[in-house]
């Protein structure tokens, strides 16, 4: 790949970041390849010494706030026209809540995704807390002249006691898988505002 | 490592390859290399968020028919440094703590 390609590339994969931040960055790619042929160095060695655009590009996407994009997305890149702001006003009873439709159903989708989690976490406290309820109730029901129903109480208890302790470790992946998903998601997010722009 | 703890590693590293003279992307990389690894993009984000705190400067020289740019520390960089020092320095009281218990249990 040569410098061109490169610098081609990696336009291409920025194409949805402000446009200064992108000028910045290939100027500061093109300084990096330069230093790199001025020791010696062709071309193709120094380029590939830095790594390929697409996951420079991806790189640059994920440290950059999702704001700094969406703010770029949004905000039009000229003065509406008067006719547009009309239609922008006349529609805004429905573009408006459609866009709040969407945006609740998406939050709502989320915090299903918790609330699963969280009821793992409850199921998890209730089998925990019947362990030493369950064997005090036991030892109870023995004193009370029930030796057998005691003993029943107080194993079905134990248990509680052991999937409890498998049921922390499903409970920690759940988690481990929301917190996956979440990271996942916003990496999705600004896909979208990246892609969009690329398919003009 | 820990990422918060290499972030902080990185910072002080970029703003001591400056410390002496000016530098330039290109051999800020090549002069840690040798202790900490860092790719170009990382470098990128490191410079940009310690010319957003004024730990440094930047200026745009010719050199060789073309514009390249060089780093130049500040008062708050050289603080940064000396600040590290001295949180390190009791860092490295307490690695020994640590490993002479080890050693002794």
């Amino acid at each position: 790949m040569n410098q061109q390609e490169f610098m081609t590339t990696l336009r291409a994969r920025l194409s949805g970041l402000p446009a200064q931040d992108v000028e910045e960055r290939l100027h500061f790619y093109r300084e990096m390849i330069a230093d790199r042929m001025e020791e010696g160095r062709t071309e193709e060695e120094s380029i590939a010494d830095i790594g390929s655009p697409e996951r420079i590009a991806e790189q640059i996407i994920a440290d950059t706030p999702l704001t700094r994009i969406a703010k770029e997305r949004i905000l039009p890149q000229r003065r509406l026209r008067a006719w547009e702001i009309v239609l922008l006003a006349l529609g805004s009873p429905i573009w408006l809540s459609l866009a709040v439709a969407l945006l609740a159903v998406i939050l709502s989708l989320y915090v299903a995704l918790w609330a699963v989690t969280v009821s793992l976490w409850a199921v998890f406290a209730s089998v925990v807390a019947c362990a030493p309820v369950g064997i005090a109730l036991g030892v109870g029901t023995c004193i009370a002249g029930q030796p057998v129903g005691g003993v029943a109480i107080m194993g079905a208890s134990l248990v509680c006691a052991g999937v409890g302790i498998f049921a922390f470790f499903g409970c920690c992946e759940a988690t481990r898988g929301c917190v996956l998903l979440s990271g996942l998601g916003m990496r999705l997010i600004k896909k979208c505002f990246i892609k969009k722009e690329d398919a003009q | 490592m820990d990422i918060q703890l290499k972030r902080g590693l990185l910072d002080v590293c970029v703003l001591t390859a400056i410390k002496n003279e000016d530098s330039y992307g290109y051999k800020i990389i090549k002069d840690i290399s040798p202790y900490i690894e860092m790719s170009e993009s990382t470098l990128y984000t490191i410079l940009k968020r310690l010319e957003a705190a004024n730990m440094l400067t930047v200026r745009t020289a010719e050199h060789g028919g073309r514009l390249r740019k060089y780093y130049h520390i500040t008062k708050a960089g050289l603080d940064r440094i000396e600040d590290f020092k001295n949180e390190w320095r009791e860092v490295m009281s307490i690695y020994q703590f640590v490993t002479r218990e080890e050693a002794e249990g």
